[in-house]
């Protein structure tokens, strides 16, 4: 580590710009270290730099100027989840995913990643996701790669070890694209099936759009099902949310003003989202835009209307017949639902209802399994450590299918769990309600 | 010793309370005849005594009720007898607080009567509680079957006052139940022998009186069957206050036995509210339904059952040759008992088995009346590799010197001695206090 | 701060990655920096290294690198302590034992544990939970805490009412001394030879060496438990309740008090469903036999009302159990959501002066012109007034101090504690003396030599410093954060 030589004090405030602010957050803290012991990676690693309250501690101490942007803090910060589990149990209140947020646009800032990383993160964060028709002619081109026999080939060779690491963890993540039926643009409005209950709009995502067609069908055929007015508006993009973790604040400025405007436009009552980084991240769109006269209002407005899936469907008892889901499943808190969102008892709640469904808890259900929007892409080794503790912890349990509410999720669990040899299912909370259903 | 340290005794304490010449007949030890006895009256005069004992390098050995005096090595020197039970006051009793703090002299049973008046008890049952006093309790670590719930000296002592060897005062602890300013210092007193300072004074917890108190004696045909019930009462939501076993020749020994063929039994003390004595007598009777008796007592039967357990060193044999106290884990009390048995056998002599069975305690008699030491001895060192073997140790608590005089008073206690020796140096720099009894020649 | 040369550290630090590892030392100082402090932000103190040893080998080769090269140390646990017992006060060696956190042997058949220091508390008790087991020492940030942490501390909790404390349920340590020896003391059977070495380990706050595996006891979950919650308009009227259920002859295993500051701090944080207008509440927890169980309950029912009560209730399930108990251990953290900054008392009194020492406690932080919310084990007379405060403004930390010293002063004089689980450690070395004599703490400072002959496992803790008249022994020299006054906080 040769970066004693940057030690010296920063003399000027104004380079931490993006830290400006966090005072209030950070002064929160009271250094109780109760949130330890709830960390992945202080949990994996035993170093407090890799802990909520060091992290907390690290970005007070630049935010003072007691230390500079060195290699190392950027390490620190950087190998955080983002999972907020910490928020969870902190008692003091620390809006920790600001914070972490705030630095790491900080980081961005300041040193932006190196090449290598910079173009990973520039087709996925610039030109895929906010256009949808490029990431569907990208997804195109995958599919081919997927259904030609090259990735049996790559995988079988062992090409992918001289790749870069970086791509090679990416290739891994890959998962099968559905056909091209399922990723058919849904109808922009979708009747209630029975008495309307609300007029719901759906947000689509950008990657789950593409890769998990089939999960925003489900989600439709299940809103409707329970009375929902889907409204899928042809405005919407990316919502932002990677953006934002990944420390590209006026991207996700952007991306966020053209999500509000678009649901605005379809005057819905409520957003449901079915991918949990994006809800929690629209329902911090307030926080986000709030220094903007001309949006401030609007995204506090959208921001109350933000619901998860399973959060709008828990209101109410789930309209019936529901027919038998004979199996026994446990169910994985995508992090951004249960500790973004607190949203704990819901999913669980619905899934008691099916029929024939044995509900299992899982050891450690709302611990990240390591997806955390790119960081698999950005810290494979992290990564894979807490995704094969996730694993264990699933194949623990006995399930036959763990279910869980966040493509990210379903894509490393089930990686893992193929990487382990187990042949446990991996579902959408969607995906077993509409089962459910269409049995019936 | 000389007669002007004599006097300079009797000044610090009047001549009435030093006893010398013949009537110390009372006072000797492993056939050692001490040069004076001093009763002190005074926690200043105890310091005074000491003062002038660690200025002269005379050997002070402290003394209580004398129930544990035959614990330890032979001393190396005996030359002052500090007698403390003058010091006998109860000091200091708020039942609010639900503590008490009293003087080291002061005898158990007479504590206990006191603290009764008020409904409370210290929850401490070593046996001889007429004779035994606090402080000695404490310096030895003296328990009884209750300890099994209400733990022995060290969870219930807050707080102790100690003359040091210099005759300073010195106080470890507090009067509050709760408290970790400083070093626990109360921890190194108790079981120190006497070794590292004079308790003068205590503070304990206490506990409220039960509304009932029964014992529940149940005999097995095996002493195996005993071992068996021991692990159901402990998987079972009873919470016995003692959980005790006696070995066939135990319970003859004591006439506890119900029948001839017993070859074991176990004893259950329940005590608190009515209700729960009651429901845990039921519990016991329905979850030891294989036993070949029963009985619940009470009152003062019940007492006198226990009195009787508590001294099985004495009571097992009219003429006991030695008394071991074995350290092993709960799960092995039955066995090593059972091979413990058949060594005693082989050698040709009676041997009785006791056991705090949950806390792995067990107290071994060896029955005497033969005129070689030689079997006893011979007995004695296999019940030691025996106990070694199980990973536990054992402590020689009674044996006539010849036998001391072959097999260790205790055992070894390991790389952690260093340790020891240098708190005894720290403590006692001119090594006054009792010298040589204590482990490793401390 | 420590002033080793850049050569003598680069070989140090070689030394070091030798023994752990390269990714096993630190030295960088923002790295280091994250090590300042631990749950008591009051001071901070920069250590060299900070070293991640994974087993006792390692942990006796640091010790003995140490030794050798007259480098101060100290072990660490999760660094949730309350009295900055854990910092390198004179720069040095930061053994940090959150990697060694296994559970090395459960026998359940002898109701014992066998587990490294770097355990944290309730993971044990989740580990046995399954079998019906747990163990009881149960300090409010068991959620993070270590169970080595416990040891350095004799750590308490809520239900060492009736469980007593952490000492109550250790049998045995293996123990790197401040040489590198390792050691027995203690063992998994009870009475070992010679002197109770264990009892006076456990609480000796780290200057006696550091425990690499205990042995400790588990406990079976009761059959039954109730929880009550008892609500009173006067806080005198709940402290009198505490009384009226000891004097009733009831050994609750829990007995806990919680005012109206920490109250509203607390439904802020998790709602857990203490009355936010209230003046006191207190948690009061029953456990054991089912049978009895009802008429206990009904005899602290009438106890609370008989004091006052406004309303008592029982806890109707589980969760709700649980939500008041959340309510309770999140206390102290939530205080964060009332003010920028606390400072936690821990004096103790006898049960029967609760009523004069908490209005004292309120005089006090009143004329200092601060605000105090309470939480503490009213059953064990163990007090935790905690002092809010801003240390942006200018002299309020300096009054805080001040106001704590003098609650601990009246502690002292009604015949109590000036510490009952936090520890001495660096916060008050210097109020010692008030409630021990020059020889108490001269013997101590005598066992102390016996263990740690040269002074450099853990120095300049518990002993007093520049304000007592006490000579405590050749290891004394003044304190280097004395001299440099009150650090800022942070």
């Amino acid at each position: 580590m040769a970066h004693a030589s940057t030690l010296e004090r920063l003399d000027s405030p104004h380079r931490l710009t993006m830290l400006e602010g966090v005072d209030e957050g950070v002064n929160k803290c009271i250094h109780c270290g109760l949130c330890l012991a709830y960390c992945p990676t202080y949990s994996e690693l035993g170093t407090e730099m890799d802990s909520p309250r060091g992290r907390i501690y690290l970005i007070k101490s630049l935010a003072e100027g007691r230390i500079a942007l060195t290699d190392s803090v950027v390490e620190h910060l950087s190998l955080c989840l983002d999972c907020r589990a910490c928020e969870t149990v902190c008692p003091s209140g620390v809006p920790y995913g600001q914070l972490i947020e705030a630095a790491k646009a900080e980081i961005e800032r300041q040193r932006p990643g190196g090449p290598l990383r910079r173009l990973v993160r520039w087709v996925n964060l610039d030109l895929l996701l906010p256009r949808p028709r490029l990431l569907a002619l990208a997804a195109s081109a995958l599919r081919f790669y997927q259904r030609s026999g090259l990735q049996q080939l790559v995988r079988a060779t062992g090409l992918l070890r001289i790749l870069p690491g970086t791509l090679s963890a990416w290739e891994a993540l890959l998962p099968d694209l559905p056909p091209a039926h399922e990723r058919e643009p849904l109808a922009e409005v979708i009747p209630a099936d029975g008495a309307r209950r609300a007029r719901v709009g759906l947000l689509t995502g950008c990657v789950q759009a593409v890769v998990f067609g089939a999960h925003n069908r489900a989600t439709v055929r299940v809103l409707t099902r329970n009375g929902a007015e889907v409204h899928v508006p042809r405005a919407q993009g990316c919502c932002g949310a990677l953006h934002a973790h990944a420390g590209e604040h006026a991207r996700a400025q952007e991306l966020a003003r053209r999500t509000i405007d678009a649901f605005e436009a379809a005057s819905v009552e409520v957003v449901v989202v079915n991918t949990s980084g994006c809800g929690a991240h629209m329902k911090a769109y307030w926080h986000l835009l709030k220094d903007d006269p001309a949006y401030a209002e609007r995204a506090r407005a959208l921001s109350l209307k933000v619901q998860d899936i399973a959060e709008f469907l828990a209101r109410e008892p789930l309209r019936g017949p529901l027919a038998p889901v004979p199996m026994t499943a446990t169910y994985h808190d995508p992090c951004h639902v249960v500790h973004g969102q607190k949203i704990r008892t819901q999913p669980r709640r619905l899934l008691s209802q099916i029929p024939g469904l044995t509900l299992v808890e899982l050891n450690e259900a709302d611990w990240c399994c390591g997806s955390a929007g790119l960081y698999n892409l950005t810290q494979p080794e992290m990564a894979t450590r807490l995704q094969e503790r996730k694993g264990r912890n699933i194949l623990a349990t006995g399930a036959e299918a763990v279910v869980t509410a966040n493509p990210g999720c379903i894509i490393q669990i089930a990686q893992g769990l193929r990487a382990q040899g187990a042949a446990v299912k991996v579902l959408h909370l969607v995906e077993v309600l509409d089962a459910a259903y269409r049995r019936a | 010793m000389q007669s002007a340290l004599l006097d300079q005794v009797r000044g610090i304490v009047g001549s009435e309370y030093v006893l010398t010449g013949v009537a110390l007949s009372p006072y000797v030890l492993e056939g050692r005849t001490p040069g004076a006895a001093v009763f002190p009256g005074s926690v200043e005069e105890v310091g005074a005594l000491l003062a002038l004992a660690s200025e002269e390098g005379i050997a002070v050995t402290p003394w209580g009720g004398g129930t544990k005096i035959a614990v330890g090595a032979p001393p190396k020197r005996l030359e002052l007898v500090l007698g403390l039970r003058r010091l006998n006051r109860l000091l200091e009793h708020e039942p609010g607080d639900l503590t008490a703090t009293a003087q080291g002299g002061i005898t158990l049973d007479a504590l206990e009567s006191q603290l009764a008046s008020r409904g409370q008890w210290l929850s401490l049952d070593p046996p001889f509680g007429e004779q035994a006093t606090l402080g000695g309790i404490l310096a030895t670590n003296a328990s009884g079957p209750r300890r099994h719930l209400y733990g022995t000296a060290r969870d219930l002592l807050i707080g102790v006052m100690v003359v040091a060897a210099d005759g300073s005062l010195v106080k470890g602890g507090g009067k509050v139940v709760k408290n970790v300013a400083g070093y626990d210092l109360p921890k190194l007193y108790i079981g120190s022998f006497g070794t590292l300072g004079v308790i003068v004074e205590a503070t304990l917890k206490l506990r409220p009186l039960p509304d009932d108190d029964r014992l529940v004696v149940t005999s097995f045909e095996r002493l195996k069957d005993c071992g068996q019930a021991v692990r159901l009462v402990l998987g079972s939501d009873l919470i016995p206050s003692a959980v005790d076993l006696l070995d066939g020749e135990a319970l003859r020994g004591l006439g506890l036995a119900d029948g001839g063929s017993a070859g074991g039994a176990l004893l259950l003390g329940f005590d608190g509210m009515r209700e729960q004595v009651e429901w845990q007598c039921e519990e016991a009777k329905r979850l030891l339904a294989g036993a070949v008796a029963q009985r619940v007592l009470e009152g003062g039967q019940r007492d006198s059952a226990w009195r009787l357990v508590r001294e099985v060193g004495r009571r097992a044999f009219p003429d006991p040759a030695a008394q071991l106290r074995l350290a092993v884990l709960p799960t092995q009390v039955t066995e090593v008992i059972e091979q413990a048995g058949a060594v005693a056998q082989r050698s040709g002599l009676r041997a009785a088995f006791a056991a705090h069975a949950a806390v792995g305690i067990v107290t071994a008699v060896l029955a005497g009346g033969r005129d070689s030491a030689q079997p006893v001895i011979a007995a004695l060192r296999e019940w030691r590799e025996l106990v070694r073997a199980a990973g536990g140790h054992a402590v020689l608590e009674r044996a006539p010197l010849a036998v001391k005089e072959q097999v260790a008073v205790w055992d070894p206690p390991g790389p952690a001695l260093r340790i020891m020796e240098r708190i005894k140096t720290q403590l006692d720099p001119k090594g006054i206090l009792n010298p040589g009894r204590f482990v490793g020649g401390i | 701060m420590a002033t080793l040369t850049e050569s003598r550290k680069q070989s140090l630090r070689r030394a070091l990655e030798a023994i752990v590892g390269k990714s096993a030392v630190l030295s960088d100082r923002e790295e280091l920096m994250v090590y300042e402090s631990d749950g008591l932000t009051l001071f901070r103190a920069l250590a060299d290294f900070v070293a991640f040893p994974t087993s006792t080998e390692q942990v006796s080769a640091l010790v003995k690198l140490a030794s050798q090269e007259g480098l101060p140390f100290v072990a660490r646990g999760a660094g949730t302590g309350l009295s900055g017992g854990c910092l390198p006060s004179e720069g040095g060696l930061v053994i940090a034992l959150s990697r060694m956190t296994r559970i090395l042997e459960v026998d359940y058949d002898n109701h014992l544990a066998v587990v490294e220091p770097g355990l944290v508390n309730l993971h044990l008790s989740w580990a046995v939970g399954p079998r019906g087991f747990y163990y009881a020492p149960d300090p409010s940030s068991q959620q993070a805490c270590t169970i080595g942490g416990n040891i350095a501390n004799n750590s308490g909790g809520p239900h060492t009412l009736k469980y007593g404390v952490t000492t109550n349920h250790v049998l045995g340590l293996e123990v790197v001394l401040p040489d590198g020896e390792v050691v027995w003391l203690g063992a998994k059977t009870r009475e070992p030879q010679g002197y109770d070495l264990t009892g006076i380990f456990v609480g000796s706050e780290g200057t006696f060496g550091i425990a690499t595996k205990i042995v400790v006891r588990l406990l079976r979950k009761p059959q039954a438990v109730k929880t009550v919650l008892a609500v009173f308009d006067e806080i005198n009227r709940a402290s009198e309740a505490v009384s009226a259920i000891i004097a009733r002859g009831l050994v609750p295993a829990a007995l806990e008090m919680i005012d109206q500051v920490t109250i509203q701090a607390v439904e802020d944080a998790f709602g857990c469903g203490y009355p936010r207008d209230a003046a006191a509440a207190l948690l009061i927890e029953l456990d054991g036999l089912a049978a009895g169980m009802e008429a206990q309950a009904a005899g602290v029912v009438a106890a609370c009302m008989e004091a006052g009560a406004r309303e008592v209730r029982t806890a109707k399930d589980e969760a709700e159990r649980q939500l008041l108990w959340k309510g309770r251990k999140s206390a102290f953290g939530s205080y964060g959501r009332v003010s920028p900054a606390y400072m936690v008392m821990d004096g103790v009194i006898p049960r029967t002066k609760l009523p004069y020492v908490l209005r004292r406690v309120n005089e006090i932080v009143a004329a200092h012109g601060l605000r105090v919310g309470n939480v503490f084990h009213a059953g064990d007379g163990n007090l935790h007034p905690n002092i809010l405060y801003d240390p942006r403004r200018p002299g309020e930390e300096a009054r805080v101090v001040q106001a704590g010293a003098e609650i601990l002063k009246v502690c002292a004089e009604v015949g109590g504690s000036i510490s009952g689980e936090h520890g001495i450690g660096l916060e008050k070395m210097d109020y010692m003396p008030f409630i021990f004599s020059p020889a108490d703490l001269a013997t101590m400072h005598r066992v102390k030599e016996a263990f740690n002959p040269r002074g450099l496992c853990n120095p300049g803790k518990i002993f007093p410093t520049k304000k007592s008249c006490v000579e405590v022994g050749p290891g004394y020299r003044p304190h280097p954060i004395e001299e440099k006054g009150l650090a800022q906080r942070f």
